[in-house]
């Protein structure tokens, strides 16, 4: 074996590289709960990869025929019916999973110098991550699925002097067809996975460049042993591997509890009107998109004019970016900065879930008004951290990590 | 120009029965898809009254040897009442199909009949249940009936025989007479009708006989792995300080 490895190591190197990015990749040990979900999501991008593939094989994206083709899944094909059903819930729980992972990142500072890049390339893994899942929802070809890409791509023609073209030359056809649901298939299984595998691949090399942020914020690389290794740090493997693989059994129990007893989540994950085929002639009374939009849906609606509506819904995604920059405290972790902060990012949290409620609910003149409230709240947040977080009051960091248990 | 004015009464009228649906309590029903007998009773009632005119165009027929629990005997010669195109009797692999003929159903109903494998799935069991007792006799209506539930729906009373025809006292307070009588009580229907909800909730999804079952073995072995995995995190766990 050791001959084996020492040929390959001379040829490739593997040993090398399991050195530095495992058994010697040296984490904080004070990872708390909010640090499993980025090994998660590792885990649902690969089980979408391999369930999708399974689904590719007997889906077939033709208007005519997608939507039975799915039905043929879930009926005739052995297992097809848990494959699609894993991959539903997949859908929804990378998307659960993600929310957590960037709102670990808020509590603890993890977008802060040095990890900038790394937080600009997980933000386009969360906008590729929108886009894939958006064109995954046409290809059942259910009525949410056309109604909803309807709404979403005629969104584009509300730019201007461009706008009307731009729409035409995203579905390729005057309205949804054919012709769309071709190229949304393109991009679904082949052109956005690659780009995600691309982004991922960056955002982990950023990760290991820079190494983990923690629950306090302490750099660990700060204070280092004789032998040049952090005194705060553990192995990766074994130590983050085990603890991992428990929060990955956990993670499953409740995975598998959704896949295999409410795929549908109450309409949550797979809705009722996606049931019925896609008909260009009827419209349905209710049009909503995936719970995982529907806050940025809400900010759309509450601005009455269309052009304002898509460019504030642009910007509610786009000045995520910019957070590094409009966050000016150096204190990373929340658990050392101001109330002020608690306080602006329990707002946000707040708001974020009830734009979420708002943008599923029909249009009510309150719900109306609640959704122009808590937009306004949204982008509170980020106007008033840019102002509070230069001169914050924190506490002392301390020099190592703190141990919870 | 005769044509457009149809088509916007139509859309006018369409929109305002779509509006007007859901407007009575739904009545809830008791689904039980390990009943194999309600399932049979179901697929029968459905063969027999429905598949005429509504298609179950996912749903194989030879699906019924597992699922409910009958013979290949037992279905061809009890369920599969159709032919294929050389005019032999429809092959029990098949789907279970009908001959409608889109321009005629059209001309009768106003619509193609929908295709009913899913809409236990888009409408849902109470939805199916409350509309199946909630026709009414009603003269100005083409057919003679109307629902309660979906206003000017162009479906036929189809299982009057059955239920008899009652007509309305008080509409909104859920009140009828029955004006005639059929094979069955009132009681004796709505258990029919019961079946019938139970076997469109089975043929909307036939996965749901294997995946509780399966779920629960999965869950617990999950959980079984997760105390595993918990006591080897503990053992790793132990010397970081």
């Amino acid at each position: 074996m050791n001959k084996f490895m020492a040929w390959i190591d001379e040829r490739l190197p593997v040993s090398n590289f399991v050195r530095n990015h495992l058994s010697q990749y040296y984490a904080p040990k004070n990872f708390n709960f909010f640090y499993y979900f980025g090994a998660l999501a590792i885990f649902i991008f690969i089980l979408q990869i391999v369930t999708g593939i399974f689904l590719t094989i007997n889906y077939k994206p033709d208007a005519a025929q997608a939507f039975a083709s799915v039905e043929y899944i879930m009926r005739d094909v052995e297992w097809g019916w848990l494959i699609r059903y894993m991959h539903s819930t997949g859908a929804s729980f990378f998307f659960v999973v993600i929310y957590l992972h960037m709102f670990r990142a808020m509590l603890y500072g993890s977008y802060k110098n040095p990890r900038e890049l790394l937080w600009l390339f997980g933000m386009v893994i969360f906008v590729l991550l929108m886009a894939e899942a958006f064109m995954g929802y046409l290809l059942p070809w259910g009525q949410m699925s056309y109604w909803g890409a309807q709404v979403i791509i005629s969104l584009f023609s509300a730019i201007p002097y461009v706008g009307e073209s731009l729409a035409l030359w995203i579905r390729g056809d005057y309205v949804i067809s054919d012709a769309t649901l071709n190229r949304f298939f393109a991009f679904h299984v082949i052109a956005l996975p690659l780009l995600l595998f691309a982004l991922i691949y960056l955002h982990l090399a950023a990760l290991h460049t820079t190494g983990s942020n923690n629950p306090d914020g302490v750099e660990i690389k700060k204070n280092k042993d004789e032998n040049g290794i952090p005194r705060d740090g553990i192995p990766f493997h074994p130590y983050y591997t085990v603890k991992d693989i428990f929060g990955l059994s956990v993670f499953l129990i409740i995975f598998t509890f959704v896949v295999f007893f409410m795929p549908e989540l109450g309409g949550f994950f797979l809705e009722k009107d996606n049931f019925v085929p896609a008909d260009p002639l009827k419209t349905p009374e209710h049009i909503m998109p995936v719970w995982y939009f529907t806050p940025f849906y809400a900010i759309l609606r509450a601005i009455p004019d269309k052009l304002g509506g898509v460019l504030a819904m642009g910007l509610a995604i786009f000045v995520l970016f910019f957070l590094p920059w409009i966050d000016r405290c150096s204190t990373k972790s929340i658990r050392y900065r101001s109330s002020t902060y608690k306080t602006l990012l329990t707002l946000f949290v707040i708001s974020f879930f009830a734009l979420g409620y708002i943008g599923m609910s029909a249009a009510t003149p309150l719900l109306t008004w609640a959704g122009r409230l808590f937009t306004l709240i949204y982008f509170g947040f980020f106007v008033a951290l840019y102002f509070t977080s230069a001169n914050e009051k924190t506490k002392d960091v301390p020099d190592r990590v703190t141990m919870h248990d | 120009m005769i044509r457009l004015l149809a088509i916007i009464v139509f859309i006018f009228t369409s929109s305002l029965s779509f509006a007007a649906s859901g407007s009575i309590p739904l009545k809830p029903v008791l689904i039980d898809l390990n009943n194999k007998a309600s399932l049979q009773r179901g697929a029968q009632i459905y063969v027999n009254n429905c598949l005429g005119c509504h298609t179950l165009k996912y749903q194989r027929y030879v699906k019924f040897i597992d699922h409910l629990s009958l013979s290949k005997e037992t279905i061809e010669n009890n369920l599969i009442f159709t032919t294929d195109k050389n005019g032999e009797p429809t092959k029990i692999g098949s789907l279970m199909l009908n001959a409608v003929n889109p321009d005629s159903a059209k001309e009768a109903f106003g619509v193609m009949p929908p295709d009913l494998t899913l809409i236990a799935r888009s409408r849902g069991t109470e939805w199916l249940y409350t509309f199946l007792i909630s026709f009414y006799q009603d003269d100005k209506r083409p057919l003679g009936v109307n629902n309660a539930l979906y206003p000017n729906v162009g479906m036929p009373h189809v299982l009057s025989w059955m239920e008899g025809l009652k007509k309305p006292v008080n509409l909104e307070k859920d009140q009828y007479e029955y004006i005639s009588k059929g094979t069955m009580s009132d009681k004796q229907y709505r258990k029919s009708v019961t079946d019938l909800v139970n076997f469109l909730a089975y043929v909307s999804e036939p996965a749901q006989l294997d995946r509780y079952r399966i779920g629960f073995w999965v869950i617990l072995f999950l959980a079984i792995f997760s105390f595993i995995a918990f006591l080897l995190k503990i053992e790793y766990w132990k010397d970081v300080k």
